[in-house]
């Protein structure tokens, strides 16, 4: 049914896929490539919890067909850490007790380590970038604390 | 000797999953096989489905209507708690009365999801629509339409709670004053971030596994045995990663039995996902009360009578708990103040709208909301400051244990030590900026049913399952703990507190234990699951007592291999010694010999293994103050929270990172229902809602930084002294803020309030004053 084929960068290996032009890239993320890190919360854009890193910028993968991320290079939690070292928000976000259930996370992460990268200070990631996810479990007070942890440990950030 | 872990900030064990995408939630689930499932909704809130017409579908595709779907169906879904004078028992999974919109109605199953909801557009329901009723005014009139028109009134049960009518008459009389309040509390949606979800399996042999995001696999199973007439031992249900709860995910809902039913048809896997839409639309709504709340007070600030006579929208049908959570409000109503009487009267009322359930609280925060929003009231009309009032009429540490006039038994404590501590670090707090706005302080003090039990009282208050949790705790042969627990946690930290407990108990490192939950075929039976703040307080005083259990056990064959007495014997280290001295062997030699039952002592068993049950003698009562101050903008009625404390004793802490943790995204959600969340229908009965857009919660932007302060009072009757702590932030919040915001605005006239207080309300009831 009018399928087509869509070449992804996903975490650094090509990736072919054939796809309707309707379907979202968080479930061709999830169901074709297998790479469920990324979560699902509203598919209306509100609550960040599928945000990826589309060609460096975080982006909602509700909010972007497939076939749009066409050639691009994407980033999921999957491939955050690299050679076994986790990212300063990963470990801040362990050490601060920045999750509960979890759900939520993968998003936050994600637009934490796109920020973090871009050189954002500390407070735009804590007031601004933050602010753009929802989380039910922790009232937010340990993320804010897991985004003052990363950025201090990687002095004020890069 | 390592020191001991509980009371320790020990980071979480099972963080690893959500921070590299290695977790496994239900939709992460995949199959061979597996085909997908959409739901058929009722698109009227009131309505007869005269005809269910599945279209013309394409290959692949199965429909499955009432008719088909009852085929399947040998009994109802439970209502577990009757009150008063309350008929349903139980609720049907397929009925032709249309009651609410998106009442399911049949299922669709297809090779993908998003075919699956192509294949609904061809569905066709005839309905005759009736008149519908979704306000509870309107439903208690007396010509409304009737939803279970056998019943003769939409009135589903009314009970009572505390003293009879001729002592409140009586102690009224004799106050010199006399104030009253109506309060309404908002509906609001406990939106847990992941919604629901199920993977329903046919096994051979007629069996079934389940995979679904609940709270509670064991009472899932019960449920799903009853509606499809299969033995529990034919049924097994998991719950994989679970992405909140709230109390949302507490029972099995009808659109789930559908999925269960179409596995079972079509003999393959077959999932579904809730989308937002149908979440908002279909997952247990909470609250939606009246309460008319007099107070009785003296002149000197001396809290006499209370009087509440509360209604609660029950939507169309009884949720799993019934009225379980206004019953447990009025119980709980008195709250930390000695009263010469307490009067409640109750009322469930059904309207065409989703049902109200369990969440967050499950009553206690509607509870603290009526108490304390009156007596700032009082203390408002009075001259008196709010925390004074508060003291003078706190029940005193030694008058503990104290019964309320609802008859619950309060444990131990100290409440005016925690509201004075709540209103100094309030005070000292930062200086409010110069900026134009209103501002104002707000109190809550609370007392807290958690732990609830025992068994013998749930049965004499109507409620239908036990009150104990178990525990199975085991050593392998390679010294290795597993623990198994009926609590299923979803974001608690159970999976690090429970093995801080055992890690003490038998001397061993964290990192070997590993705790084993969420599947009813390698756990204990639990009714409850996670919920009701009760996991660690009930079900970590079970896995205490197996514990020490299994210590005892090490230590008698430890000391037959050891020559020595086991009265002697101490377990640290990953050793069992004999005391002063370092004669000793590790746990995996003790645990080798007991597994090969090779030379054990008289009368010992072979292996290592423990069991128990605790039955609570009595609930927990965790307590606390909250304090915060607002800033008001009158121009646009806008809130900001700028500076929020908690003082509080949940007993024993085992972990106080993880503690903190509950009580900030417990805060979160009582500031959300103060402040933002509402869940709406138009007039008839089509929710306005439906979108997290519609539905706001709070961001990270509106949430301030928390200033908490622990006092650890253990519980004297739990093993391990804990007291729970999952409600405790929404209980205190809720009523805090909206005290804060009335504290702020003292010109207005709140003696009638709505909640949430959006921007819209406090700028209407600003600009209306005077
Ligand atoms: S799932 Fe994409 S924003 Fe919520
Ligand atoms: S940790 Fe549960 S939604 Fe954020």
């Amino acid at each position: 049914m009018n399928e087509r084929a869509v070449r992804l960068t996903v975490n650094g290996t090509d990736r072919d896929v054939i796809v309707e032009p309707r379907v979202l890239l968080s479930d061709t993320l999830r169901h074709q490539l297998g790479l469920t890190g990324t979560h699902v919360g509203c598919e209306q854009g509100a609550c960040g919890a599928c945000t990826v890193i589309i060609d460096g910028r975080a982006q909602r993968s509700c909010l972007v067909l497939t076939v749009q991320a066409s050639d691009t290079s994407i980033e999921t939690i999957e491939g955050v850490a690299s050679d076994g070292v986790d990212h300063v928000v990963q470990v801040a976000m362990h050490e601060q007790h920045g999750l509960q259930c979890g759900f939520c996370t993968p998003g936050i992460v994600m637009s934490l380590v796109a920020a973090h990268r871009a050189g954002i200070d500390g407070a735009t990631a804590k007031h601004e970038v933050l602010d753009g996810h929802l989380c039910r479990c922790t009232g937010y007070v340990n993320i804010r604390a897991a985004i003052d942890a990363a950025w201090e440990a990687a002095g004020g950030g890069r | 000797m390592r020191p001991p872990l509980v009371g320790q900030r020990v980071p979480r064990v099972n963080d690893h999953g959500p921070l590299h995408g290695t977790g496994r939630y239900v939709d992460d689930i995949e199959l061979p096989d597996m085909v997908h499932a959409a739901i058929v909704r009722s698109p009227v809130a009131h309505g007869q489905l005269t005809s269910f017409d599945a279209g013309v579908q394409g290959a692949g595709v199965t429909v499955l209507g009432p008719d088909q779907l009852r085929s399947h169906i040998r009994g109802d879904l439970p209502v577990l708690w009757t009150l008063g004078d309350q008929q349903q028992h139980a609720t049907p999974v397929v009925d032709e009365h249309l009651r609410y919109v998106g009442q399911p109605v049949g299922v669709v199953i297809a090779d993908s999801c998003y075919l699956a909801e192509d294949a609904i557009e061809a569905v066709e329901l005839g309905i005759d629509e009736l008149d519908p009723v979704v306000g509870l005014a309107e439903a208690t009139a007396a010509d409304s339409p009737l939803l279970y028109p056998e019943l003769g009134s939409n009135v589903l049960a009314t009970f009572e709670a505390g003293d009879t009518e001729a002592h409140t008459d009586a102690v009224f009389a004799g106050a010199d004053r006399v104030f009253h309040t109506t309060l309404r509390i908002g509906r609001v949606h406990g939106l847990a971030i992941e919604a629901r979800g199920i993977v329903a399996v046919p096994e051979p042999r007629g069996k079934l596994t389940i995979y679904t995001s609940t709270q509670t696999p064991h009472a899932v199973r019960d449920s799903v045995c009853e509606v499809l007439g299969l033995a529990q031992s034919a049924v097994r249900v998991i719950a994989p990663d679970v992405g909140g709860g709230f109390g949302l995910k507490d029972h099995i809902y009808e659109d789930e039995v559908m999925v269960a039913i179409a596995a079972l048809e079509r003999g393959r896997p077959v999932k579904w996902i809730e989308d937002r839409f149908e979440s908002l639309l279909a997952t247990t709504h909470a609250r939606d009360e009246m309460h008319e709340v007099d107070v009785a007070v003296d002149d000197d600030g001396t809290l006499k009578g209370l009087r509440v006579r509360a209604r609660r929208n029950v939507g169309a049908r009884l949720a799993v708990f019934g009225g379980g959570p206004l019953f447990t409000a009025l119980g709980v109503a008195p709250g930390p103040y000695r009263w010469e009487a307490v009067q409640c009267v109750g009322q469930l009322v059904a309207t065409n709208t989703m049902s109200t359930g369990a969440y967050r609280g499950f009553g206690q925060t509607q509870a603290a909301f009526i108490r304390e929003r009156a007596v700032d009231l009082v203390a408002a009309e009075l001259g008196h400051d709010p925390v004074e009032l508060r003291a003078r009429n706190m029940i005193a540490p030694d008058e503990l244990p104290y019964q309320m006039r609802t008859m619950i038994q309060f444990d131990n404590g100290d409440y005016e030590a925690a509201l004075r501590r709540a209103s100094a670090l309030i005070s000292e707090g930062p200086p409010p900026p110069d900026d134009g706005r209103a501002r104002g302080v707000g109190y809550c003090s609370y007392v807290q049913m958690a732990g609830i039990g025992p068994s013998t009282l749930n049965e004499l208050i109507g409620l239908s399952i036990g009150g104990f949790e178990s525990a199975t705790v085991r050593v392998e042969p390679d010294g290795s703990v597993r623990v198994a627990t009926g609590v299923s946690p979803h974001g608690q930290g159970l999976e690090t507190t429970i093995p801080q407990l055992v890690a003490d108990e038998l001397g061993v490192d964290l990192e070997t234990i590993e705790l084993i939950h969420g599947d009813t075929d390698t756990t204990p039976y639990s009714a409850y699951g996670t919920a009701a703040s009760r996991s660690l307080a009930v079900g970590g005083g079970a896995t205490v007592v197996a514990t020490q259990r299994l210590a005892d056990k090490i230590k008698t064959v430890a000391a037959e291999m050891l020559e020595a007495s086991a009265a002697d014997i101490e377990l640290s280290d990953d050793r069992a010694k004999v005391v002063g001295t370092d004669v000793g062997v590790t746990i995996g030699e003790v645990a080798r010999r007991a597994w090969q039952g090779f030379r054990l002592p008289e009368g010992t068993e072979p292996g290592l293994v423990a069991s128990y049950s605790y039955d609570p003698l009595s609930a927990t009562f965790s307590y606390a103050t909250h304090a915060c101050r607002v800033a008001v903008d009158t121009g646009t009625g806008e809130v900001r929270v700028e500076d929020y404390v908690v003082v509080h004793d949940c007993g024993k802490i085992v972990n106080p990172t993880i503690v903190e943790g509950q009580i900030h995204g417990g805060v979160a959600q009582g500031l959300g229902a103060a402040l933002m969340e509402e869940v709406f229908y138009d007039d008839q009965g089509q929710p306005l809602s439906s979108t997290m857009l519609d539905y706001h919660v709070p961001a990270s932007a509106s949430m301030p930084d928390i200033r908490i302060e622990h006092m650890e009072i253990p519980s004297p009757f739990t093993p391990g002294g804990m007291k729970g702590m999952g409600e405790g932030g929404t209980n205190g919040a809720y009523a805090a803020v909206v005290n804060a915001v009335c504290a702020a605005l003292p010109g207005v006239d709140w003696t009638e309030l709505t909640t949430p207080l959006s921007p819209s309300r406090i700028w209407e009831a600003f600009h209306g004053q005077s």
